[in-house]
């Protein structure tokens, strides 16, 4: 009667690789910048958010690279 | 509408702010230190949960091998509740989750529904509790369902520790994934509905107010105020896609969560 669908991505898997990457971006930078915001209290150093953000950030990229990226 | 609004013609145009959300207590009610206090949207809590139950339990109370009315309705949303959310995104053992994700999508769906209802016009999801508590339970949902498909120490080794990588890495990898799955999971899935509800309601109300006081101001203005109206009326069908549209992906997310809690990641 009708044709057979061809074979496609199974809905809603796009919507949650695009969420994934979201959420890894936001925790990878409240994760170490959390980090980085301890370490200055208790050293009395202002830099360490800074430096965190951006290891926290890394770490996310090379976590979506990882799960993402062509696998 | 026209009642609140007429007042605001003679004193002026006045935005309506995010004190539209704020409604005041109509039984006052506090129990060992706890608010319990019920005003409005307390009671449209009550009614949509009310709604819930009776939408389930009149449409399957006595069904027919060939629906009719409310049981052809009901059985086309769970339908679409299991085939297109749990079969497609978690398999065969999403099933037994079907109830839970046609419960949610459904008070949902009413919650947002609220806004765009005449008499209501207020988005029961455009206060934080209910989104947060909903996210709770899709929180709770899957790391309950980890721990039994997997075993306590298992599933948190894979969950903190993503399986395939460097030993190293996993210091700089472990607390993303703590806060990721367990803090941004439900964070998002919150403020992702919350925001959208609260955005919509205030949306429509400027335009209502608008509308409302435009057409009330008797100059030329009365024809922006036509226009207005036909852009209200326009807002309430997009809004009524959004109602559907943050069902549906809250719902699909809490199914995707809990199909990643189901097997390690691979």
């Amino acid at each position: 009667m009708s044709e057979p669908e061809p074979p496609r991505e199974p809905s809603g898997r796009g919507a949650d690789v695009v969420w994934s990457i979201i959420g890894t971006l936001v925790a990878g930078v409240l994760a170490w910048g959390g980090i980085g915001w301890l370490l200055d209290r208790w050293l009395g150093t202002r830099y360490l958010v800074a430096v965190g953000i951006i290891v926290g950030m890394a770490g996310a990229f090379y976590l979506i690279i990882k799960r993402h990226g062509g696998g | 509408m026209t009642a609140a609004t007429l007042p605001l013609a003679r004193e002026g145009f006045h935005a309506p702010t995010i004190e539209e959300f704020e409604w005041p207590s109509i039984v006052d009610l506090h129990v060992g230190g706890v608010d319990l206090s019920i005003n409005r949207v307390v009671l449209q809590m009550f009614l949509v949960g009310l709604v819930v139950w009776a939408l389930f339990f009149f449409a399957f109370r006595k069904p027919k091998l060939v629906p009719s009315g409310l049981q052809n309705v009901m059985e086309v949303l769970v339908d679409f509740i299991r085939n297109q959310i749990a079969l497609e995104v978690i398999g065969r053992d999403g099933l037994r989750f079907v109830p839970y994700l046609a419960t949610l999508f459904t008070f949902v769906f009413l919650g947002n529904l609220g806004g765009i209802i005449p008499g209501i016009f207020f988005p029961l999801t455009g206060r934080m509790a209910l989104p947060a508590i909903l996210a709770v339970c899709s929180l709770l949902l899957f790391v309950s369902v980890g721990i039994s498909q997997q075993g306590f120490l298992t599933y948190f080794k894979n969950a903190l520790f993503p399986p395939g990588m460097p030993k190293a890495i996993y210091i700089l990898l472990t607390p993303i994934e703590l806060i990721s799955t367990f803090i941004v999971r439900p964070v998002t899935l919150a403020i992702r509905l919350l925001a959208n509800m609260i955005a919509g309601h205030l949306i429509l109300s400027v335009f209502f107010v608008a509308t409302g006081y435009l057409l009330t101001s008797g100059n030329v203005s009365i024809v922006f105020g036509l226009g207005s109206l036909v852009f209200s009326v326009a807002l309430i069908a997009f809004e009524l896609f959004v109602a559907g549209l943050q069902a549906y992906v809250f719902t699909i997310l809490s199914a995707v969560y809990i199909a990643g809690a189901m097997e390690p990641e691979h």
